[in-house]
């Protein structure tokens, strides 16, 4: 769920457009990099911008019966690093604001913080530090994109809870009802999507693991050792 | 899965060849007046026109308006509740008491939340004028107007393009699945939704690898060149967007002592 057009109020707004600044244009930097260094990034890229989106517009199952969306960014940070992703996410977002029109506008800032800066760079952190102490790569990939759903979210309750301080106790318990309100849902949906995600993962080592160690996800003896484990 | 994207209605709405420099700017000028005002009065009435703008001179049937509509603004409903209850100042309204814990409405509150609910209802029209009244097409050619950086608007056209194979795919894989009983249970729909995952990412990546060979044999040298879709500006339409924003914005700044509960 992202924050809706016209919700957030100025300054806050402007705010989060100018914290995401400089990651967008850091994100911008090294796709420009990548893209001029090996000319046959581009469309791989754009294939993986599409992918979140319409990863982004499936519908989870749901436990308690309310349907929502992953946010698809956790698995794009595991694959493409945290900087690229905000830039796909900044395009996904666009999208979602003028084909689904989802999120808005003005607003765009906030959702990038939460979903394409703060959620994928946790994810990323996390997964390459699992992977330095050799983390079950499928136990790895769940906390990653399980923590950036989560992180996503703690960072909007946030970013609310800054515009809205609440009358008594201020910013804190208002970070505080909005994260209980969100936990209701967002837990049991980032577990799923964690899951999901993992297995997803299991799907393309069987199939396709060459495109996971082209990326620099998993090295060749990872996918040896998991090939054989799985036999 | 939403299959019905608005941009299939964009392409065949009414204002389709109006100049999409004034569209822009007419939405995003109805959005910041909208995220600016201090009364909720001026963004109902910017919402109202706009509904009208978008049923009567876009041609979208009402029906299908109503229910995009709908989702955010019950959305909004549910967070502006949230708001009425942790934000205070002014007299107490109501209080409400559950389980021993009272919640207390107040004036300032409800006129917070009031506004809210008001500009989101208000942007979020005007952001359904931008989404179901310009085509993704128009919009790169003022992305490059813009002068973005080349690479960013490459991406997005590219990836606007794959977006619609993709869902094309994943609906065809989804009612396979849904054939064979995939989503007949908890369990089974996480795992046929993986699976479905899975096969999409390795389709998608098979797809741009065959992209890739497909524009080198087109001598692909790194940039796309870019065929604008120019429409002349008419000078009525031009006076039109520039009234309706003047007209908004003195509104917004008449009324803006204007509150429910003063």
């Amino acid at each position: 769920m992202h924050i809706m057009e016209g919700f957030l109020p100025s300054p806050w707004w402007q705010f989060w457009w100018l914290v995401s600044l400089p990651f967008l244009a850091f994100g911008l930097h090294q796709m420009k990099a990548i893209v001029r260094e090996r000319r046959e990034a581009l469309p791989l890229l754009a294939v993986a911008g599409a992918f979140v989106f319409v990863l982004s517009s499936l519908k989870l199952p749901s436990v308690t019966g309310s349907c929502s969306h992953p946010t698809g960014t956790g698995l794009s940070a595991v694959l493409f690093g945290g900087f690229v992703t905000s830039v796909l996410a900044l395009i996904v977002l666009l999208y979602q604001a003028l084909l689904l029109a989802h999120g808005g506008i003005t607003t765009m800032g906030a959702n990038v913080f939460s979903m394409g800066i703060a959620g994928p760079l946790v994810a990323w952190a996390l997964y390459r530090a699992g992977k330095q102490v050799n983390l079950n790569t499928f136990i790895n990939v769940f906390i990653a994109a399980f923590a950036a759903d989560l992180f996503t979210y703690v960072v909007t309750s946030f970013q609310l809870a800054l515009a809205f301080p609440a009358a008594e106790g201020g910013i804190i318990s208002s970070f505080a009802a909005f994260i209980a309100i969100f936990a209701l849902t967002q837990v049991p949906l980032a577990v799923v999507e964690g899951v999901i995600v993992a297995l997803t993962f299991k799907y393309i080592i069987d199939v396709r693991p060459d495109i996971l160690v082209k990326l620099d996800v998993l090295t060749q003896n990872m996918v040896n050792r998991l090939k054989e484990a799985a036999v | 899965m939403d299959e019905h994207l608005l941009d299939d209605l964009a392409l065949n709405n009414g204002l389709r060849e109006t100049d999409c420099r004034l569209k822009l700017l007419l939405g995003l000028g109805a959005i910041l007046i909208c995220v600016f005002s201090p009364s909720p009065v001026t963004p109902i009435i910017i919402g109202i026109s706009m509904l009208l703008i978008i049923v009567g001179l876009a041609n979208i049937p009402l029906r299908i308006m109503a229910g995009l509509l709908l989702i955010p603004v019950a959305f909004a409903a549910t967070s502006c509740v949230v708001i009425l209850i942790l934000t205070g100042g002014g007299e107490p309204l109501y209080t409400l008491s559950v389980f021993g814990f009272s919640f207390t409405a107040t004036t300032e509150s409800a006129n917070l939340s009031l506004l809210l609910l008001a500009r989101t209802f208000g942007a979020m029209s005007a952001l359904f004028f931008i989404a179901l009244s310009t085509p993704m097409i128009q919009v790169f050619s003022v992305m490059n107007d813009l002068r973005l950086p080349r690479e960013f608007i490459d991406l997005s056209m590219l990836i606007y393009r794959l977006i619609f194979i993709f869902i094309g795919e994943a609906i065809a894989i989804h009612n396979a699945q849904v054939m064979r009983h995939g989503y007949s249970g908890f369990r089974k729909s996480v795992h046929a939704l993986s699976m479905l995952c899975g096969a999409l990412f390795i389709k998608a990546w098979e797809r741009g690898e065959e992209m890739l060979i497909a524009m080198d044999s087109r001598c692909y040298d790194g940039k796309f060149e870019k065929v604008a879709d120019e429409h002349p500006v008419s000078l009525q339409s031009a006076a039109a967007v520039g009234s309706y924003l003047v007209g908004c914005s003195i509104l917004s700044l008449l009324l803006s002592g204007v509150v429910l509960w003063p």
